[in-house]
């Protein structure tokens, strides 16, 4: 019985052990069969009320983000493979202070929710836009894109001021959060690995690279767009199920006490509707809407909310500490938070004319 | 996570939008204008995984130095999948109205509500019969015999008709509901069960001190299958 092995050349011994070794494709095939064995109890566990709820939510907040996500990943492997740095840095004014208001301006093109601007804005510091106008576009895609801007006057018929108090306050805490990083922010504190130039280390594992004669000069141009979404699509994906996750428990979890509190509140509805606003985590596009259905909390802290959302909700601070790493998201969340409601506190004042 | 690990999750990640799309149960957790952007995103992603596999099986690619440095997080992207395949959670209901502790009342319409259907018992949205209750100072629903559609929710020593609406998707549902009464035998009916009601307001009935929600009485009620759009829009 021991005559096989010892027929063997000593030159398998190598690649034998790397075959016996348990990679990854083993253990997601594992544990796809346990789930599957498990199906039953899984479903039995799902049967109590509450869990059954976050579940759905769960699979909802996934569902409706994925196609936001796809988006970015699609624009920021374009970005990747056909925007050179030289070009971006041709459209950008040079000093970081004079190039925050050109980036918040841009985030109206991108018609999405925050989890599409997350990856764009990632890519464009790896292309070399200066790290403040990347995160002022961060900021302002979400929420003062076309698309978020009549969703909300769609939610607010008769009021119209909300849209221009929404689109003032979004876009002056994008503004100032970029000339505050742009002033005070350590290029430390954002992982190194969010920095790094894709088409480096991804062309030396590209064979096109290693035989430059056998491919043509457009094709290596495609073979990045579609790496470069490939691996932001899964590296984010994960930050937005764990966001997603996030947003179930916590939808599950906040009292709805909470809002029934807030009829004709106006001062302490401001730090509430913000919280909410971070828990809920809801799309920029459909939280005008969850916005207008709280009719008896003034306009406002509806306002707060609105603002807050797209700038800092659990999903986003997910993606972003998956995208820039965690030093970034605990300091740049609580940050923008604070800015955020000042910001709109402001539009609001300024707008709405007053607290009513 | 090596990289084909992450091709095959990102098949399975696409083929599950792609089922929920095709079988009709996104219903459950988004807004029916999503499909085609949902429809687009399961290709997308399918077709990113496929072209990455068919790239390494044409290169020969060694997969032993395939380690993409996306960390852990992928493994994530598995629990969605799970939960579309083996679980498919069932749409919201009574468990988010009775959480729900909702008492504002719905908004209010900046135009006039339109008079009721013709016939002797139009069938109304939830949202529209408890807005006009709470609204209509002429009155429109008084008097007449409606019909809903939602499901039972029990709460306290009363039974309610109740029904969710969501505007994106099911994470942002805001439940309305009808107490039910003048039947014997509502509070055993099955909760989560969904039944066709007909019946007739009882005018004044939603005001703050019911917290906005109208009574119905039932002169009818027949238990329906769960209808192709849980919620309303």
């Amino acid at each position: 019985m021991a005559a096989p092995t010892t027929e063997q050349p000593a030159g398998s011994d190598a690649s034998s052990a790397r075959w016996r070794r348990i990679t990854s494709l083993e253990v997601l095939c594992a544990v796809l069969v346990l789930a599957l064995l498990a199906q039953g109890a899984l479903i039995q566990i799902l049967d109590i009320p509450a869990v059954r709820t976050g579940a759905t939510v769960f699979v909802a907040v996934c569902v409706q983000a994925m196609p936001f996500l796809v988006l970015g990943v699609l624009v920021s492997g374009l970005i990747a493979a056909f925007v050179s740095p030289l070009a971006l840095r041709r459209v950008l004014p040079a000093t970081s202070a004079a190039a925050v208001p050109v980036a918040g301006l841009a985030g109206m093109a991108l018609p999405g929710c925050e989890c599409a601007s997350v990856p764009v804005s990632r890519r464009l510091m790896q292309q070399g836009v200066p790290p403040a106008a990347a995160l002022a576009f961060l900021l302002a895609a979400p929420a003062v894109n076309p698309v978020v801007l009549v969703a909300t006057a769609v939610a607010f018929p008769g009021e119209p001021r909300m849209v221009a108090a929404r689109f003032l306050g979004s876009m002056s805490t994008a503004l100032v959060m970029g000339w505050l990083w742009a002033r005070f922010g350590r290029p430390e504190w954002i992982a190194q690995r969010a920095l790094r130039h894709p088409q480096r280390p991804l062309g030396q594992r590209l064979p096109g690279q290693r035989l430059p004669g056998q491919r043509l000069p457009g094709h290596s141009a495609w073979v990045v767009f579609t790496d470069t979404a490939r691996h932001d699509l899964v590296s984010s994906g994960g930050f937005l199920v764990l966001g997603g996750l996030t947003a179930a428990a916590l939808n599950v979890l906040v009292p709805a006490s909470w809002m029934a509190s807030l009829t004709g509140q106006a001062l302490l509805g401001i730090p509430v509707m913000a919280l909410l606003a971070v828990v809920l985590a809801l799309c920029s596009e459909a939280d005008a809407f969850v916005a207008a259905s709280l009719s008896g909390v003034p306009l406002l802290p509806r306002l707060v909310f609105l603002v807050v959302g797209p700038a800092v909700d659990v999903k986003l601070i997910a993606l972003q500490a998956g995208a820039f790493g965690r030093g970034f998201a605990s300091r740049f969340a609580p940050m923008t938070f604070v800015v955020a409601i000042g910001c709109a506190v402001l539009a609001g004042v300024l707008v709405l004319g007053g607290l009513q | 996570m090596r990289r084909e690990t992450q091709n095959i999750l990102l098949l399975l990640l696409g083929g599950a939008l792609c089922k929920i799309a095709w079988n009709g149960s996104y219903l459950r957790y988004v807004k029916p204008s999503v499909l085609p952007f949902l429809v687009s995103a399961g290709m997308v992603i399918l077709a990113l995984g496929l072209i990455s596999i068919g790239r390494d099986v044409l290169t020969g690619r060694d997969a032993a130095d395939q380690h993409d440095h996306a960390g852990r997080s992928p493994w994530l992207l598995v629990l969605p999948v799970l939960a579309i395949f083996l679980v498919a959670p069932p749409a919201l209901g009574a468990d988010t109205v009775a959480r729900s502790a909702r008492t504002l009342a719905p908004h209010q319409p900046s135009v006039r509500f339109p008079a009721l259907p013709a016939g002797p018992a139009p069938a109304l949205p939830m949202s529209d019969f408890v807005t006009r209750a709470v609204w209509d100072d002429a009155g429109s629903v008084n008097g007449r015999q409606v019909r809903l559609v939602g499901f039972i929710v029990h709460g306290g020593n009363t039974t309610y008709l109740g029904r969710l609406v969501i505007s994106c998707c099911a994470a942002d549902a805001t439940p309305v509901k009808v107490r039910l009464e003048g039947r014997t035998g509502l509070a055993y009916l099955p909760q989560d069960g969904w039944y066709e009601v007909r019946g007739q307001v009882v005018p004044g009935s939603a005001r703050s001190n019911t917290r906005f929600t109208p009574t119905l009485t039932v002169s009818d009620l027949h238990q329906i299958p769960t209808p192709h759009e849980p919620y309303e829009y």
